[in-house]
């Protein structure tokens, strides 16, 4: 250390800045160029093969499923590479990670995006307009469940495949029944008979509930309410698509309910984000009814839970639900990775990778077809209630993809809560969530 | 290291000896500019980039997906009136008014305690800044769950004392003040490590003297330790100001801003206005109302503190 090192047999200090700077200055200046040099034939290499990236946001089961899929693509369609990853988040942040990557320039050919969050996404001009992939007779686009089809269709255009579908039934625990000497409900069942078992279910002193609620205002809180206010004749948004319409009636009835429930004290009111306290008890035999998706079935049968599954009950009589679907939204990175994506996803979509999907991941078909299919009716006889959730595909309507929703959302998620923790009046509640929405809506 | 260094001076200096003055000052900037360029551009990069990025977005209306529109000021006009900023603003200075001072003062008050010579003393001290380094979301759900209404923990020792359950997470009217003491919990341990640090700076002899003039433990405290320990206050105070009001992870986890927003904080109104109306343009004004606040805050407490070394100095 203390021996000067003559000049010449090493690099002298600035010899060796000079150098570092080179090198950080490309290190620095190297994804920019690199971004900035993607035009429409990125990814597709001098021999024909396309590369296509897909971030799915799953992991564990949904992730093995997927990379199953994909191997057996990639085996029959050498033309085309998936580069198949999780796009670094799980479902729940795609959104996030996919408005940041928009507005970077950088984005995947297909990203798994909620139902809800296609209106917002495709307001990007990097979304593509799949219209003419889906008309011929061969890509069989009719045989998509309504909802599905509907989930990917923002203002008349198609941007994307079909996830994923599910919708919401009534679990209910056969203990609980019993326990407090209630008839279980049948097939076809009325709100008040809801709100009434529900009742007659809760024991306060024994902390059981008959039912539950989330109450953090979230989607998971607001979608619930959507069949009670279908099934009473009213909408979302009405045909102008400027106001509401549950400015009615039909939501005062709908919240009406709901009030019953918290005034009753008979639905536990999960104020966590993400619902999970609510299923929990429901799962220790401690809850009597839930409303909840095909998802929750797993976690039931885990926990060894004696239960059925019965329809949302309704006001009329007519069966009405709820479907969540969500979707492979795809992205234009140049014409022939658009066309290598819808490829790719068709194959994803077709009969054989529908049903493995829908068994492996434990979700539902996503076609009719599939849902007759002898491997599906086989598979349904395995777990006890997937044939309520699979029969209710065929009435299940879904939620407008249109931009403002959040909008709507979240004033309703505040008077619902409202409700569930039993504050106000449903008048007040749904007069202040009304005009929060339709202010936001007239805004455009 | 040492005589290597100058070493490269005085060769530095035999050097530029032979070269033109002009030529020398421009290579020792540059040398100068190539060892600190790395980290200028870390800054750069990351921090004033950003920051302009944002002031720009806070003057358009714009998504982040389509294409952002020139708006001016309108996105301030609207938060001047927008009732939802104002209360959020009204619950982050609610949060930080209690949090402030109660993790001061039971900082300083834990700490006393601490500086002491008793036995497993070290084993106290971790214990009281293990929850510092815990993260805020590991919090979260975990105080979810003990101050869960109707199956937490909380409720079950209320009961025990014969209170009624409380709504806790469920009321609104209590939320927030249940997150101001999730948020001591771990603020607390901070304060407690950095006043500790303060006290055993304190030379005995001092503390020695005052007791050998007569002085109480209080007239001690009083006239000896607290002057000592002014300066880590003023550090303590602005530290914990700045982290009150940018209170966002354990909102976030808990309670989303809820219950029937009551907890919405100015932070969780910037990430909700964002990521989930998609108001890129009046998140970023609305941050830059914060921004404006914390630099406000800043220039005061540096003005007080220059006046406050006047005072020292003055013979």
């Amino acid at each position: 250390m203390t021996v000067r090192q003559p000049y010449g047999s090493v690099p002298t200090r600035r010899d060796f800045l000079r150098g570092g700077l080179s090198l950080a200055a490309l290190a620095g200046i190297g994804p920019i160029l690199s971004a900035c040099g993607s035009d429409d034939d990125s990814g597709v290499a001098d021999d024909g093969t396309v590369t296509i990236t897909m971030w799915h946001g799953q992991n564990e089961q949904g992730k093995e499923t997927i990379d199953k899929i994909v191997a057996n693509f990639q085996s029959k369609n050498p033309k085309i590479k998936v580069d198949a990853s999780s796009g670094g988040v799980l479902a729940d942040a795609m959104l996030q990670k996919i408005t940041t990557a928009l507005s970077g320039g950088s984005y995947p050919d297909i990203a798994y995006i909620f139902g809800p969050d296609i209106a917002s996404v495709a307001r990007s001009p990097k979304v593509a307009n799949l219209q003419s992939f889906i008309t011929p007779p061969e890509a069989k686009w009719d045989d998509f469940f309504p909802a599905a089809r509907d989930a990917v269709t923002v203002d008349g255009k198609v941007h994307g495949f079909p996830a994923l579908i599910d919708n919401l039934c009534v679990a209910y625990n056969k203990k609980v029944f019993k326990d407090a000497g209630v008839p279980e409900p049948t097939e076809s069942w009325t709100w008040d008979e809801f709100v009434a078992t529900a009742k007659r279910l809760t024991d306060p002193g024994k902390g059981i509930f008959g039912t539950g609620w989330p109450a953090d205002g979230g989607e998971d809180c607001v979608w619930r309410i959507y069949p009670m206010i279908w099934d009473l004749g009213g909408a979302i948004v009405d045909d102008s698509g400027r106001k509401v319409g549950f400015d009615n009636d039909t939501g005062l009835k709908a919240l009406r309910t709901v009030h019953q429930l918290g005034a009753d004290k008979s639905a536990y009111p999960d104020t966590k984000p993400g619902s999970e306290t609510m299923y929990q008890i429901f799962n220790s035999n401690k809850m009597g009814m839930i409303a909840t998706g095909p998802w929750q079935l797993p976690a039931i049968l885990e926990a060894k839970v004696d239960y059925g599954v019965v329809p949302l009950p309704s006001y009329s009589g007519q069966r009405v639900t709820i479907a969540g679907p969500d979707t492979w939204t795809v992205f234009d990175n140049g014409s022939a990775r658009v066309k290598a994506a819808v490829e790719f996803l068709q194959f994803v979509t077709a009969a054989d990778q529908d049903v493995q999907w829908a068994t492996q991941a434990g979700s539902l078909p996503l076609r009719k077809s599939t849902s007759e299919s002898a491997e599906w009716k086989q598979h349904l006889q395995s777990t006890v209630g997937l044939d309520v959730f699979s029969n209710a595909l065929g009435y299940a309507r879904t939620r407008p993809t249109i931009r403002n929703y959040p909008r709507i959302s979240q004033p309703l998620g505040q008077a619902i809560t409202k409700m569930v923790l039993n504050q106000g009046t449903p008048e007040e509640a749904l007069q202040a969530a009304v005009q929060a929405a339709n202010a936001a809506l007239a805004a455009g | 290291m040492g005589i290597e260094l100058r070493a490269a001076v005085v060769s530095r200096e035999a050097a530029s000896r032979r070269r033109p003055p002009a030529r020398r000052r421009f290579g020792e900037a540059g040398t100068a500019w190539a060892y600190i360029l790395p980290a200028c551009v870390v800054i750069l990069g990351l921090g004033i980039l950003p920051m302009a990025w944002s002031l720009i977005l806070s003057l358009q209306r714009s998504d982040l997906i389509a294409p952002a529109e020139w708006v001016g000021l309108q996105n301030y006009d609207l938060l001047s009136h927008d009732p939802a900023f104002r209360a959020a603003v009204g619950h982050t200075l609610i949060y930080t008014a209690l949090f402030v001072p109660l993790s001061i003062v039971g900082g300083l008050g834990l700490a006393l305690l601490l500086n002491r010579k008793i036995r497993f003393i070290g084993v106290y001290r971790t214990l009281v800044f293990v929850p510092f380094v815990i993260s805020a979301t590991a919090q979260g759900v975990l105080f979810s769950f003990i101050f869960d209404s109707h199956f937490g923990l909380a409720n079950a020792v209320l009961h025990w004392f014969d209170i009624p359950p409380q709504g806790f997470f469920a009321d609104k009217n209590q939320a927030l003040y249940l997150l101001v003491l999730i948020g001591l919990w771990s603020g607390v341990g901070f304060c407690v490590v950095v006043y500790l640090a303060g006290l055993q700076d304190i030379q005995s002899d001092l503390v020695e003297a005052a007791a050998l003039d007569g002085a109480g433990r209080w007239a001690t405290f009083r006239y000896v330790v607290w002057p000592a320990l002014r300066p880590i206050t003023v550090f303590l105070v602005v530290w914990e100001t700045l982290q009150a009001l940018q209170v966002f992870d354990l909102v976030f986890v808990t309670t989303r801003g809820g219950p029937l927003e009551s907890t919405t904080v100015v932070v969780f109104y910037v990430w909700q206005q964002a990521f989930e109306f998609f108001n890129a343009g009046y998140a970023a004004a609305a941050a830059y109302v914060l921004a404006f606040g914390l630099l406000l805050l800043s220039i005061g407490v540096r003005f007080a503190r220059r006046r406050d070394h006047e005072v020292v100095s003055r013979p």
